[in-house]
């Protein structure tokens, strides 16, 4: 124990956190505690009927599920996880991934003596894997972007190419309607790194994606440089002026109101596309670059056992349990997320609609799957100072030459740091 | 009558009266001061969340790297605004209400209960409220404005530079009005009626008694909630953090955002820099300021 006082906070935390007494009962039953942290009402209630499930299914073993407010999660488990005691089960973020692994609060999870990780699709068993090469975590489903967009604002086919965006975009753009939920507050700067990226093409290195496979940075390139410039005249030209500020809420508003025309978000938006009563709406991949290529990650998160959890063996049960084909799809259909079990793939809900779109973007081989630099120490940093970056792009305070050079600059470091 | 009492502290006395407050005790060490220095402690650290298995004392590097940031700067810049634009409409308007809520109306009660409710709300979700009523596309602010032919074109409130400090500023006004509101209207109430009545008798105008008789009378009340208001605006990011996170491009950023941004980029070492530095500048504030309103008085 490296602090006592620390222990007491969190411990106490929890006990704020309103979950009551804590340890394992008495009568030799097993007691787990397991965190959530993309906390939402509904979704907790779907855990609570997961775990449920587990408890009929394992008598003697009781699940105490900790829900703390999203804004705070991650820092309350890190909190937790600082002090190494009672926590069993925890939900692992691909943000999160490395700091937990790196400093050892996760355990490995076993994988050859459980059927359930055949079933597991290829990209959940390379995510399962990733941080730390060893299976760390199950993810419990994916996020990945696709294109949004009406069908009654004068488009007859979706956009192929950023330029076909920007052009259809403009096209759509009167003095109440724009053509394009542009984002410019939190987050935005994912964004400009999606059309950087396609613009790079096949020299991007999609396991390090912030760098070609020649080593250098993808914001080294005049590719990016068309790249940013296209972005910067599609907000200028194709979009709200307001989304200087526009976050998730807003982009998705934008959309479901008729503001904009196009949107390109998650999954879990086509639910409230479908139920804001907008009906004349479809769905695409989302738009390459002139080389043919589209690149972005694949958000994630999973389930995953603690290393110091005093009861390892009912705590790796438990994440398996939640990863296995019945409950992973039950979780993925009821938070609209790509399932991670193959057997979802025959499964309706998946394959049609608005749905469709994954479906065509899995099979297209220029739609690739990239992993972010999460490994680098200066990733997190990054995520703050590029979005206030592109906010300053926009916005005519910096030019698209000052913002590549300073990320080329800062990758250019990152990578020194790293090899 | 107190040299009577001392006796009676101590022993089982004593003893009775310390565990009475070791709860209290404990809790304000274990969440208030705990943390205050574990978070000193770290502002010398290298403490990055992405690698706690090595966490050395660098000395004061955190502290160069957070003053050698033109962000840090701007922060600072924007603070100044942030707290005296609010600290000043809050006072003015907080008087203003205070002064006409002293008089005795039909359901006055009720009144009162309204106009101090937002002051029971969080910070973050007034943010929030505020961040979709500024909204330059679907926001009831531009929709009013744009029905009464104020303006004809919306406005990105939180969209323009220019802009989004007002808004920031005018959603803590609105805030912050019912904390001077009811601070003043309880010093209010502290003025004997016998001076107005006299002042009345001698024929003083209602302006002259405003200032010869309230004012001087709530005047070292006035000084401490305005210290305390101070403090408190320059410890609010919670608003800003909704509306805007500091953007467009820094331009709302204050020095607490700006902390909040450290943390967010996994840096605790340099948010602890910055914890400190906020520290030392609203104490040496603080000193100055009691020093100042202090000699006042005297005089």
């Amino acid at each position: 124990m490296k602090s006592p006082l620390l222990a007491a906070a969190a411990a106490a935390t929890l006990v704020l956190a309103g979950c009551g007494s804590g340890s394992s009962s008495s009568s030799g039953e097993v007691q787990l505690r397991m965190i959530e942290s993309l906390t939402s009402p509904e979704r907790t209630k779907l855990i609570k009927t997961l775990i449920a499930d587990f408890e009929k299914a394992n008598p003697g073993v009781t699940v105490e599920l900790v829900s703390p407010p999203l804004e705070s999660a991650d820092q309350k488990i890190t909190q937790i996880l600082q002090t190494k005691k009672d926590l069993d089960v925890l939900e692992v973020r691909d943000h999160t991934a490395k700091s937990f692994t790196n400093n050892g609060w996760l355990a490995e999870l076993p994988t050859t003596d459980w059927p359930g990780w055949a079933d597991l699709t290829e990209l959940a068993q390379t995510k399962a894997v990733e941080v730390g090469g060893k299976p760390y975590l199950i993810p419990y489903g994916f996020y990945q972007r696709t294109l949004f967009y009406r069908t009654d604002y004068g488009m007859t086919a979706p956009p192929k190419t950023w330029q076909e965006l920007y052009e259809a975009g403009k096209a759509m753009t009167t003095k109440d309607r724009f053509g394009y939920s542009f984002r410019g507050g939190k987050g935005g700067a994912d964004y400009a790194v999606m059309m950087i990226s396609a613009y790079n093409g096949e020299a991007l290195d999609p396991e390090k994606s912030f760098f070609l496979k020649d080593k250098r940075t993808i914001f080294a390139t005049p590719e990016a440089t068309q790249a940013l410039d296209l972005y910067v005249k599609i907000f200028k030209e194709a979009s709200p002026p307001d989304s200087v500020s526009w976050g998730y809420p807003e982009m998705v508003q934008g959309f479901t109101s008729g503001v904009t025309g196009m949107l390109i978000q998650d999954p879990e938006v086509i639910k409230t596309v479908e139920e804001s009563g907008v009906t004349a709406w479809s769905t695409a991949p989302i738009p390459k670059g002139p080389s043919g290529y589209a690149f972005q990650p694949v958000g994630y998160a999973g389930w995953g056992a603690t290393s110091f959890s005093a009861h390892p063996k009912e705590a790796v049960k438990l994440v398996q349990f939640l990863s296995e084909s019945a409950q992973s799809i039950a979780f993925a259909k009821g938070n609209s997320l790509i399932p991670i079990s193959k057997q979802a793939q025959s499964d309706p809900q998946f394959s049609q609609g608005a749905w469709k779109a994954y479906l065509e973007a899995q099979q297209d081989p220029k739609q690739v799957i990239t992993i972010r630099p999460v490994d680098y120490p200066g990733w997190s940093q990054f995520n703050v100072d590029s979005d206030r970056d592109i906010q300053a792009l926009i916005t005519g305070k910096k030019t698209t030459a000052e913002v590549l050079k300073s990320w080329d600059a800062f990758w250019t470091d990152q990578a020194k740091k790293v090899s | 009558m107190s040299t009577r009492a001392k006796p009676a502290f101590t022993g089982r006395r004593a003893r009775f009266i310390a565990l009475c407050l070791l709860p209290g005790v404990v809790f304000v060490l274990l969440f208030t001061y705990y943390p205050m220095v574990r978070g000193a402690i770290i502002a010398f650290q290298r403490y990055n969340l992405f690698d706690l298995t090595a966490t050395p004392f660098v000395g004061l590097e955190n502290f160069q790297a957070v003053l050698a940031e033109d962000r840090f700067w701007t922060a600072l810049r924007n603070t100044g605004t942030w707290v005296v634009v609010s600290l000043l409409f809050q006072f003015v308007l907080g008087f203003g209400l205070a002064l006409l809520l002293r008089r005795h109306f039909r359901g006055r009660g009720l009144y009162q209960a309204w106009v101090f409710f937002p002051w029971a709300m969080s910070g973050f979700l007034i943010g929030l409220l505020w961040r979709w009523m500024f909204n330059g596309q679907f926001g009831v602010i531009n929709d009013l404005l744009l029905k009464a032919g104020i303006i004809d074109e919306r406005i990105g409130f939180l969209a323009s530079p220019g802009w989004a400090m007002t808004s920031v500023i005018v959603a803590n006004v609105w805030y912050g009005v019912t904390f001077f509101a009811i601070m003043i209207m309880a010093a209010l109430q502290s003025v004997p009626r016998e001076l107005y009545e006299a002042a009345s008798v001698d024929g003083a105008s209602r302006l002259r008694q405003f200032w010869h008789v309230t004012l001087p009378h709530i005047r070292p009340t006035l000084a401490l909630i305005v210290l305390l208001r101070i403090i408190w605006i320059l410890n609010f990011p919670d608003l800003i953090y909704a509306m805007t996170g500091g953007g467009p491009a820094g331009s709302t950023d204050i020095i607490t955002t700006f902390l909040i941004q450290q943390v967010a980029g996994g840096d605790y070492g340099r948010a602890g820099a910055v914890g400190l530095l906020v520290l030392g500048l609203l104490l040496a504030f603080s000193v100055f300021y009691l020093n100042a309103t202090r000699f006042e008085k005297a005089r």
